[in-house]
């Protein structure tokens, strides 16, 4: 155990300024596309914090699972889990400016809203000052769990006691709890919304389907990357890859089913209240893109990850989960640019460019996360056991 | 190989979980103790009490199917506007108690998870049963079920065809999918534990019965490389059938619009309301099998304990359903939506539906709790409570939701008649009863399993 010296390699560090410099760039472009349409900007920007608190929430999500289940997985993995929790109260700071383009957003935050009876029926949950409470609220709650994780495992790393572990666990099952509850109601708020006549009971465990695929995508990426150099090249194992193969296939068949049920269920019932949210994303070039999701957000991803000699090689793996990732942003696209348009094709260049921008921003944030503590969780007892030669389980 | 059969249970009991196997059993100590229970020449006087009292049951169960035949489903409750009750409800509930069964044997195989061997081969035997107590249900409720055929499409003179738009039609094949991948899957895993019957067989037809179902089973490799394959093939096909399954048996509600089932949320909460009950049939199996045959060596408290653990996250999933259906019932500004979450809340079956939030949402809180997941009565019971909330979760879904939907005018009330009741207990029977056979005549917990977890059967391998 004491020969590992789990510093992050210095190639983090050029990665770190690289990202920074290019979501700058980025930013500075569309600081200047704002200025010149302003609407868009928030359409863009709101898009761009929902695909990056994504990864963030996924990973949060997937650090608690990996806490109450065990298993080598969890344990190669838990540090990046950690430090994409670290970056809420960046998140938090990035979520202010959706503040001031809210009534652009969405429709139920403007004055004509008043003329509307459904949206006057919705309006003692759907209203400026309760929605900002409760995005409040939501942040709260992520940014303390995330808060004892991260202490706690810093806790371990110098005591390795066994209460810590112990503290840990006891905190993720209610973590979880609060994580599901959270997160449904900031989708419907974020995202539900922006159609706010539409309605889907399943839409939450959809958006938590597609954090878990962001978040394992984005984890096999940075773990490949840093297995490029020491010390994690000597510790990532083909095994502990296959499994992580393994749980990416798992969430983009969950994803896939749920997205097929809500499909379904509604285009069976067609009612119009709720087939108006389909049709808007099933006409003109939207109907490619949504096609363009099942093969390559899913049938594709899918096929290739039965594979085993893909799931184990490093390289495949990773360059997969970057696609997978891409696909992310394109499902996000999907869901929520066709509100604005009512269903006609709008792609603006910040809808690029923004996702770029915060991402070099977050990225990091992230990577200065990561580098602050050793690469792995030196005080878990398990970890031995973990990162051995042998094929155990 | 160690050579170190003893191991101090004390030991490192701060990390380590409980043991899945009692320390100081061998080999033989594990076969004797399994097999003598399929092999014992006296039948124990409770087996018969028993079993006697589930026959009766099921003889319940058959005069009911008799009269039901002989005088047509009018003598069930179910009527306009409530046409589906019982019967729909039990074929769900019974279908959900199914799936504990494919979950443990199929997904914690794959999940490596080592503590389910001791208690996958029962849990799978409860599946087919409850499977076959399920499929009775609409195959009677057709009214013929002599023409059952029909439902499969054979070519035929008449020019008949199933309606492939249709979810039942969907149902006739998730379930008979279901019903044979699991009992292929059950029987293979039941192979060489067969073979080590017929070895041990003392009287002439017992070696005869079991030799045939061993099929020749030798215990070469080759046997050995063939059946692991087909076992994880097998456990790899049922994986999504615990998903699909379920899913199926939801869109028979959610693809109709009736205020109450049209809900996207129906496929994911009704698997998890299946794996729920399921678990809770498991627990209510295992905890008084293991006390009656003195199994506790092989079936532990870390048993007990992790099948709580995912009783509990499977019924907060139930929970989170009920809560996103009563949001959104508000939320959609539909007037029929809102008239269904009052209607449970206020209307005539309003304290059937408090009933289910406690058994189902309340009651099982109390496994968050560390005394009581290790209290094996407070289990049981927590157990018997999900299982009744479980059945009024589906009686407020199916008939109550039917009752009063979308015109004042067609509303009415649904009460179930002596028929409904004799044929849901006489199914209960029929499930009691295939138990008590399976327990004694087939091994019910996977001898060779145990065998490989045993402390001895751990071999070190150079990588």
């Amino acid at each position: 155990m004491s020969e590992i010296t789990a510093i992050a390699p210095p190639e983090l560090d050029r990665f770190r300024q690289r990202a920074l410099y290019t979501g700058i760039i980025a930013l500075l472009a569309c600081g200047v596309g704002a200025v010149y349409d302003r609407q868009q900007f928030f359409r863009s920007y709101l898009l761009a914090f929902v695909f990056w608190i994504g990864i963030a929430l996924g990973c949060f999500a997937i650090l608690m699972v990996q806490h109450l289940s065990g298993g080598a997985w969890g344990l190669v993995i838990r540090r990046v889990l950690e430090g994409a929790t670290r970056t809420f109260p960046l998140l938090l700071l990035l979520f202010i400016p959706l503040l001031f383009g809210m009534t652009g957003l969405y429709t139920w935050a403007q004055p004509q809203a008043a003329q509307n009876p459904l949206l006057q029926h919705k309006a003692p949950y759907l209203n400026v000052t309760f929605f900002i409470a409760r995005a409040a609220f939501y942040f709260a709650v992520w940014l303390a769990v995330s808060f004892f994780l991260n202490r706690w495992s810093a806790e371990q790393d110098r005591t390795r006691e066994e209460s810590v572990t112990r503290r840990m666990q006891n905190i993720s099952g209610p973590g979880l709890l609060l994580y599901g509850l959270t997160t449904t109601f900031a989708s419907i708020d974020w995202v539900m919304s922006l159609e706010p006549e539409w309605f889907s009971t399943i839409f939450g465990m959809l958006f938590m389907g597609g954090q878990a695929i962001s978040a394992m995508s984005f984890v096999i990426a940075v773990v490949v990357l840093l297995a490029s150099t020491k010390p994690m090249s000597d510790i990532l194992a083909p095994r502990h890859l296959h499994d992580l193969g393994k749980l990416l296939l798992a969430f983009i068949m969950i994803w896939a089913y749920f997205s097929f049920s809500q499909f379904l269920i509604i285009y069976a019932g067609n009612l119009p209240e709720e087939i108006t949210w389909y049709v808007h994303r099933l006409r003109g070039p939207w109907r490619y893109i949504g096609l363009g999701l099942v093969i390559f957000h899913f049938a594709l991803p899918f096929l290739l990850l039965l594979s085993r000699d893909l799931k184990r090689s490093g390289r495949w793996l990773a360059t997969l989960a970057v696609a997978v990732l891409v696909m992310r942003l394109v499902d996000l696209f999907w869901l929520m640019a066709p509100d604005f348009h009512e269903g006609t094709f709008h792609l603006h260049w910040m809808d690029l460019a923004l996702p770029l921008g915060l991402g070099g921003v977050w990225l990091w944030f992230f990577a200065s996360q990561l580098k602050s503590r050793p690469i792995l969780p030196l005080g878990d007892p398990a970890l031995a056991e973990a990162i051995s030669a042998h094929e155990g389980h | 190989m160690s050579d170190n059969t003893e191991i101090n249970p004390d030991l490192d009991t701060t990390t380590r979980p409980a043991p899945v196997i009692m320390p100081g059993h061998t080999f033989k100590s594990v076969t004797d103790k399994i097999a003598s229970i399929a092999l014992g020449r006296r039948t124990p006087m409770g087996w018969i009490i028993g079993f006697g009292i589930s026959f009766m049951v099921f003889m319940v169960m058959m005069y009911t199917l008799g009269y039901l035949v002989m005088t047509g489903v009018g003598i069930w409750g179910n009527n306009q506007p409530v046409g589906w009750a019982f019967d729909i409800i039990n074929l769900v509930w019974w279908i959900g108690i199914g799936h504990a069964g494919t979950l443990i044997s199929a997904i914690l195989l794959l999940l490596r998870q080592d503590w389910r061997t001791s208690i996958n081969r029962f849990a799978e035997a409860m599946t087919l049963f409850a499977v076959a107590c399920a499929g009775l249900f609409p195959l009677f409720h057709t009214g013929r079920p002599w023409l059952a055929y029909w439902m499969f499409p054979v070519p035929n003179t008449m020019g008949m065809w199933p309606q492939f738009r249709s979810p039942l039609m969907w149902d006739v094949f998730a379930i008979s999918t279901y019903a044979s991948v699991s009992a292929v899957f059950w029987f293979i895993g039941l192979i060489p534990d067969f073979a080590t019957l017929r070895d041990r067989a003392k009287k002439h037809s017992a070696k005869v019965i079991y030799g045939m179902l061993a099929m020749g089973w030798r215990g070469s490799a080759r046997h050995w490389h063939n059946y692991e394959t087909a076992y994880l093939i097998l456990a790899g096909l049922a994986t999504p059938l615990v998903i699909s399954v379920h899913s199926v048996i939801s869109f028979d509600f959610t693809v109709g619009i009736i205020p109450g089932w049209h809900a996207t949320i129906f496929p994911p909460y009704f698997v998890a309301g299946a794996i729920y009950a399921g678990f809770a049939m498991v627990l209510m199996l295992a905890i008084p099998i293991r006390r009656w045959y003195g199994l506790e060596d092989f079936i532990t408290m870390r048993h007990l304990k992790n099948m709580s653990k995912i009783m509990l996250a499977s019924g907060l999933i139930v929970a989170y359903g009920y809560m996103m259906e009563t949001f959104t019932a508000w939320y959609s500004g539909n007037q029929f939506e809102d008239y269904m979450i009052k209607n449970r809340f206020k209307g005539p079956y309003a304290f059937w539906y408090w009933t289910l939030i406690a058994c189902n949402v309340i009651v099982p809180q109390l496994l968050w709790i560390k005394r009581f997941r290790n209290s094996i009565a407070s289990l049981f019971t927590v157990s018997v409570v999900i299982s009744i909330g479980m059945w009024l979760e589906r009686f407020i879904i199916i008939p109550v939701s039917l009752h009063r939907d979308f015109l004042p005018g067609s509303w009415g009330m649904y009460s179930p008649t002596e028929w409904d009741w004799s044929m849901y207990i006489g199914t209960i029977g029929f499930f009691v009863m295939l138990l008590f056979l399976f327990v004694r005549f087939v091994p019910m917990i996977s001898i060779f399993e145990m065998r490989t977890i045993l402390p001895q059967a751990e071999v070190k391998e150079a990588q």
